[in-house]
């Protein structure tokens, strides 16, 4: 059973220990008995389960002996090993989302010591690759995209430094318990990093209806959708089905909603916040001083002509606005409550008055003048300091924090009763509402770090087994739990018990690492087996076709970014330039509905970055990726469809990703090998991993007789080995 | 995969023997056999196989024509004589407070400048911007008493298309062929055609598959030679070669395949390069409209300059009926559309003259082929406009009475369901929330809209969220 956490002296002796009064503040909270459903397995923490014995195979690794001794139950038998070829393109394809070299594949087929597997597995996992690959998983199921969605679906131009931070993370192993941790709640711990401001951007990554006429309601569906993915991707739970009632299936009653969003509640929602380091700060404080100086006195002439145009047409615009951010903006700055802040910082842009229009409104005479003048403050230009990094997260609010209500319905137009931050009752002590002690501190009420540090309890019953599951769905292709974010009574049950809490006390034990779990599963036979072994076949696959016991490995199709990227890959035109803003492509730059165009990125060489780093629009989707299940960035996608369509065929066979990646491939070919054969024998090697049979070695030639190279590489880039690992 | 999803009362896909005569596969007999051992699996590699609704249904297809921007109703199809006489007063205070987008609330009321006279049997009154549809009003049914939630573009939008004013649900094309999929597999299911202007407000999500699979979001069509993206091969590429290759791949998989098994998803890939591949020579015959005769174009409007987009584009969705997409979505209008803030009967008149003829030939063409009875019309915006003004000539958003209407698809023609209040600003009689739009027409479509679900984050989705009741008057 899960314990509220112990007195943290340690770790909070510098803030004050503030005890929320809890109490029975709701009427709507019902008499508490014991709720339904008090037993499923998730509800309670995961027990360090002993190794079983299988009868007849003495596996390595403990993963093999849970999943044996279940075969052995089920009388279904294990497949064979995949050959070395196909175990080195899964695994390069499942830890980089790209195909091994040939030379990989040769020094593996070569390597007789036995850790040979291991040498590679350590190799993958330690290599950058590794963290655009996995950061791509965790950014399906955190709605990650570059714009705002709705009408304008304007860019957000720092959203990437979330995806940067996600990609750092997982590259340098950053324990789970931190990434969970800075991610709600980065900008309430002690002696916070950027990286930590940073990593609060979690909650804000979903769209976002910035010109709405009810800003309050906009508040409050961000809210909702940050409480809700929280639920999803932490949780595993599907909690937002309790926002308007009680939930229909799993026992969260509406007030567990509430008590959950109300840890949010205090937050606001920045897009300023600033992540430059202390000294960068301090050197542009020295520059811009000095800037000030040098241009005060053509700034004070500007200043003078502009002014009144200025107010007036800023009066004007402020008129448009809804009365409550009227009067946000007629609040002196050092007066607004948090609230007020956070709608100025909303509506600035669209009472902002550019110095065009005031140019506009000039009489002639002045207009010179004022040009002039700007074009000598323009001279200054070079000395002018380049704004500082700023990045969007939460922060709470300064005051006392807003009240959270019960919404009945979910309507903000229907609050029934004060809530106070609170955990899922079914996950609290004994099953009943607890108050939870919460500790403020200078930079903020504490309310997200607490739920942070609740959710990483190292007994938390839900935290790591959901991570382990979600790995293993990536692995293995179906997770031990099916439904990956929805571990209630509702979802599906895990096909391996034992198996899923074993690995979470792992997870745990090894310091919440995910590159050791990573290892741990990957160096299972389990996982090393092959796809089709004809004899396994025969026996288990009219008794087990969805290979639910695991007596085979899973055939995995490439997503689309795995595509995209080994296309660039093989035909030797992959930029692998690191981090940085989306690349916007020229065929996501255009108009979409209501939305401006977004400028192309100049510099052509980016186009062929990987598809990580492509500048995702929520109203314009990159053609090619969508074609292949890119989830749509609106919700939390906790895994991919895989469809199969006749203009997803259209598409690999005709875009220009796939034609110029052909062209190119081609080119190298000849460059490297001299005769047709040479030619096809690499082609194979270089797009399947391998050598071509025979036959097909003839009817590779036999092709080439009436077509050229490049259209060998465009077919074998279309066939099914191509995108399905074996 | 879709098994797996809770797909009540709605029978497996028809027989794949069935499917497979229908679609003409010429892939041999190896892959045929491979796929009629694995029925069932063989259904679940394939979601747009046709399949039955769990009611029979008149209606099997659907032309949604979606007038981007928002058209007033007081000028269209709901006349408002009260609003006349009222012309230049202030709402009248028993109205009470109403929310508009440009908070025109105060503003005075605006009578409509259009004449409105009774047409056909039925006798129901038409603005005359619609001197080809008046003539057609017999087959129409006008919802007057329609109602959104949200007074902004995108939200409306979305809610109209997709049953949430929050973006990324599935719109209706998609719940639609996710529940019927599609008898012509050389062609998208769920088609589009935006205005060459530009898109709606809101953008793709309009028409997107928000969690269902992407098999069934709307695909953009355009006229011309290349009507879809990546339908082209590459260039330089002729067609034997293309073949050639497409022949390569198909004896690579084929080979593959057999080296590993009956699996059903490599089988449905090799399908879908064989159905690619005539989808490219199929495609472009589709929008050719050189084949048809000078009456058909005429009748459209294609002689005329005005006329010709909109009529291109509406011939284009009867060819598509025709060759049995399943959902086709029209848009009038560019980014702003229908959006009359000022000076409506500019803007209005312009885009009633653009597609009043082209619609009226629709209607008229599908029925004279006998497409009527099964293809559901729906002509309507994402809300409609205030009686208050605007400046002086415009009107402002207005969700809280507006109108839609049908034809076709068992709908009874010639009637008037539900109305606005007396000077058009909101629902008041046989009220008919989206929601409830979009019940009837899954009605039509022989569909119960609570038991169309799909299962996402342990919730039973469905396109009526938790609304909905069906407008049985629609029906008669």
């Amino acid at each position: 059973m899960l314990i509220l956490p112990e007195s943290p002296a340690m770790f909070y002796c510098r803030f004050t220990l503030v005890l929320c009064a809890l109490a029975a503040c709701l009427p709507v909270i019902r008499a508490e008995s014991k709720p339904e459903h008090a037993d499923h397995w998730a509800w309670h923490s995961p027990k360090r389960p002993e190794i079983p014995v299988p009868k007849h195979s003495k596996p390595q690794q403990p993963i093999d002996a849970f999943v044996r001794v279940r075969l052995e139950a089920v009388a279904l038998p294990h497949s064979k090993p995949a050959t070395r070829e196909q175990l080195l393109r899964r695994a390069t394809f499942d830890l980089h989302g790209l195909p091994p070299t040939p030379d990989e594949i040769r020094d593996f087929v070569a390597d007789s010591s036995p850790n040979a597997w291991e040498k590679v597995l350590d190799r993958l996992l330690a290599s950058p690759r590794y963290g655009e690959r996995w950061g791509r998983h965790w950014l399906d199921l955190v709605r990650y995209a570059d714009t705002n969605g709705y009408e304008f679906d304007e860019s957000r131009p720092d959203a990437w430094r979330y995806r940067d931070y996600v990609i750092r993370s997982l590259n340098a192993d950053k324990p789970y318990d931190q990434f969970l941790t800075e991610q709600l709640a980065g900008d309430e711990l002690p002696n916070r990093t950027a990286d930590a401001l940073i990593a609060t951007g979690f909650n804000l990554l979903g769209p976002d209806m910035t010109d709405s006429s009810d800003q309050a309601q906009r508040r409050l569906n961000t809210l909702n959708d940050m409480t809700d993915t929280a639920g999803l991707a932490f949780l595993g739970l599907t909690i937002a089905c309790a926002r308007c009632h009680d939930h229909k299936f799993e026992p969260f009653p509406q007030t567990d909603y509430f008590r959950l969003q109300a840890f949010f509640t205090p937050a606001a929602f920045r897009r300023d916040l600033s992540v430059a380091s202390p000294e960068d700060v301090a050197k542009h404080t020295r520059a811009n001083a000095e800037y000030q100086e040098l241009t005060r006195s053509v700034r004070e002439s500007i200043d003078a002509l502009e002014q009144p145009i200025r107010t007036r047409l800023f009066d004007a615009k402020l008129k448009k606005l809804p009365p409550e951010a009227r009067a946000a903006h007629r609040t002196p700055a050092e007066q607004r409550t948090g609230a007020q802040l956070e709608l100025v910082a909303n509506t600035e842009r669209r009472v902002a008055v550019s110095s065009a229009e005031i140019l506009k409104e000039l009489p002639e005479a002045e207009r010179a003048k004022l040009v002039e003048l700007q074009n000598q403050l323009k001279s200054f230009d070079g000395r002018k300091p380049a704004p500082l990094p700023v990045a969007m997260g939460l922060t709470d609010r300064p005051g006392p924090p807003a009240k959270t209500f019960l919404l009945e319905r979910g309507e903000l137009k229907l609050p029934a009763g004060e809530v106070q931050p609170g955990y899922l009752v079914v996950l609290s002590s004994g099953q009943r509402t607890v108050p939870v002690s919460i500790a403020s501190s200078s930079a903020g009420t504490g309310r997200r770090l607490t739920l942070a540090k609740w959710l990483t309890q190292p007994d938390h019953p839900l935290t790591a087994r959901v991570m382990v599951n979600r790995l293993w769905q990536n692995h293995f292709g179906r997770g031990l739990v099916p439904t990956a974010s929805d571990f209630g009574v509702h979802g599906e049950a895990p096909s391996h018990p034992e198996l899923l809490d074993w690995l979470a006390n792992e997870f745990v034990s090894g310091g919440w690492k995910l590159k050791r779990m990573h290892k741990l599963m990957l160096l299972s036979e389990t996982y090393q087996q092959s796809v089709n072994d004809a004899e396994a076949h025969r026996v288990a696959h009219a008794k087990d076709p969805e290979n639910r016991w695991l007596w085979r490995m899973n055939r995995l199709r490439l997503e689309g970014e795995a595509i995209r990227d080994s296309l660039l890959l093989v035909s030797g035109q992959l930029n692998p330039k690191m981090g940085g803003p989306g690349v916007v492509l020229p065929t996501t730059a255009g108009v979409a509905g209501g939305s401006r165009p977004i400028t192309a990125t100049p510099d052509a060489t980016e186009y062929t970055r990987r598809s990580i780093y492509l500048f995702a629009r929520r109203n314009l989707r990159d053609p090619f990726l969508e074609s292949f299940d890119l989830p749509d960035s609106n919700l939390s996608c906790p895994r991919r469809e895989r469809s199969t369509t006749a203009t997803q065929s259209l598409t690999l066979l005709n875009a220009e990703e796939t034609t110029s990646a052909a062209t190119a491939l081609a080119k190298r070919l000849q460059n490297e090998s001299k005769t047709t054969p040479a030619q096809v024998n690499r082609a194979y090697q270089v797009l399947l991993g391998r050598q071509p049979t025979s036959t097909e070695q003839t009817r590779a030639e036999r092709f080439l007789q009436d077509s050229p190279l490049s259209e060998l590489c465009r077919a074998l880039m279309n066939t099914n080995e191509f995108v399905y690992l074996d | 995969m879709i098994r797996s999803q809770l797909f009540e009362h709605t029978p497996a896909p028809r027989s794949r023997r069935d499917f497979l005569a229908k679609a003409g596969f010429g892939f041999g007999s190896l892959a045929l056999t491979a796929l009629l051992a694995e029925d069932s699996a063989g259904a679940d590699a394939d979601p747009l196989a046709p399949k039955s609704p769990p009611r029979d249904a008149s209606a099997k297809q659907v032309i949604f024509l979606f007038m981007s921007g928002g058209p007033s109703h007081m000028d269209t199809f709901d006349p408002k004589p009260d609003l006349t006489r009222l012309h230049g007063e202030k709402l009248p205070a028993s109205f009470g407070p109403v929310t508009t987008r440009r908070g025109v609330d105060k503003n005075r009321l605006l009578a409509s400048k259009r004449t409105f006279r009774k047409h056909g049997q039925s006798g129901i009154e038409v603005a005359d911007w619609f001197p080809h549809l008046a003539k057609c009003v017999d087959e129409l049914c006008i919802l007057r008493g329609c109602y959104g939630d949200s007074v902004t573009h995108p939200e409306s939008v979305y809610l109209m298309n997709t049953g949430s004013i929050l973006m990324g649900r599935p719109s209706l094309g998609s719940w639609v062929t996710y529940g019927l999929g599609t008898e012509n597999r050389n062609m998208p299911a769920f088609v589009v055609l935006p205005d060459p202007g530009g898109w709606p407000k809101g953008g793709s999500p309009a028409w997107g598959n928000g969690f269902l699979p992407s098999t069934f979001q709307g695909t953009l069509v355009r006229g011309g030679k290349s009507p879809i993206t990546h339908l082209d091969s590459p260039k330089g590429i002729s067609t034997a070669q293309q073949r050639r290759t497409l022949d390569f791949i198909a004896e690579s998989n084929r080979e593959h395949l057999a080296s590993r098994g009956a699996d059903s998803e490599l089988e449905a890939r090799i399908a879908a390069y064989e159905l690619a591949f005539r989808m490219q020579s199929h495609a472009p015959e589709v929008v050719d409209i050189s084949q048809e005769t000078k009456e058909t174009r005429t009748l459209y409007g294609l002689d005329r300059k005005d006329t010709a987009e909109f009529g291109t584009r509406c011939l284009l969705a009867r060819r598509m009926i025709e060759r049995g997409v399943r959902f086709v979505q029209l848009y009038s209008g560019d980014t702003n559309g229908w959006d009359a803030h000022s000076d409506l009967e500019a803007n209005h008149g312009k885009l009633c003259q653009q597609s009043d003829q082209p619609i009226a030939a629709l209607l008229t063409d599908l029925k004279r082929r006998g497409l009527l009875d099964s293809t559901l019309v729906i002509w309507g915006g994402e809300f409609g406009r205030t009686p208050m003004t605007e400046g002086t000539s415009g009107r402002d958003h207005n969700p809280h009475g507006f109108c839609m209407w049908m034809a076709g698809g068992g709908v009874k023609g010639g009637q008037v369901v539900g109305s606005t209040d007396a000077i058009g600003l909101r629902a008041e009689t046989d009220k008919a929330h989206v929601h409830d739009i979009h019940a009837t027409i899954l009605d039509l479509l022989g569909f119960h809209h609570k038991r169309l679900t799909f299962r996402h984050n342990g919730r039973n989705e469905r396109l009526t969220d938790n609304g909905g009741e069906v407008i049985s008057a629609v029906t008669g």
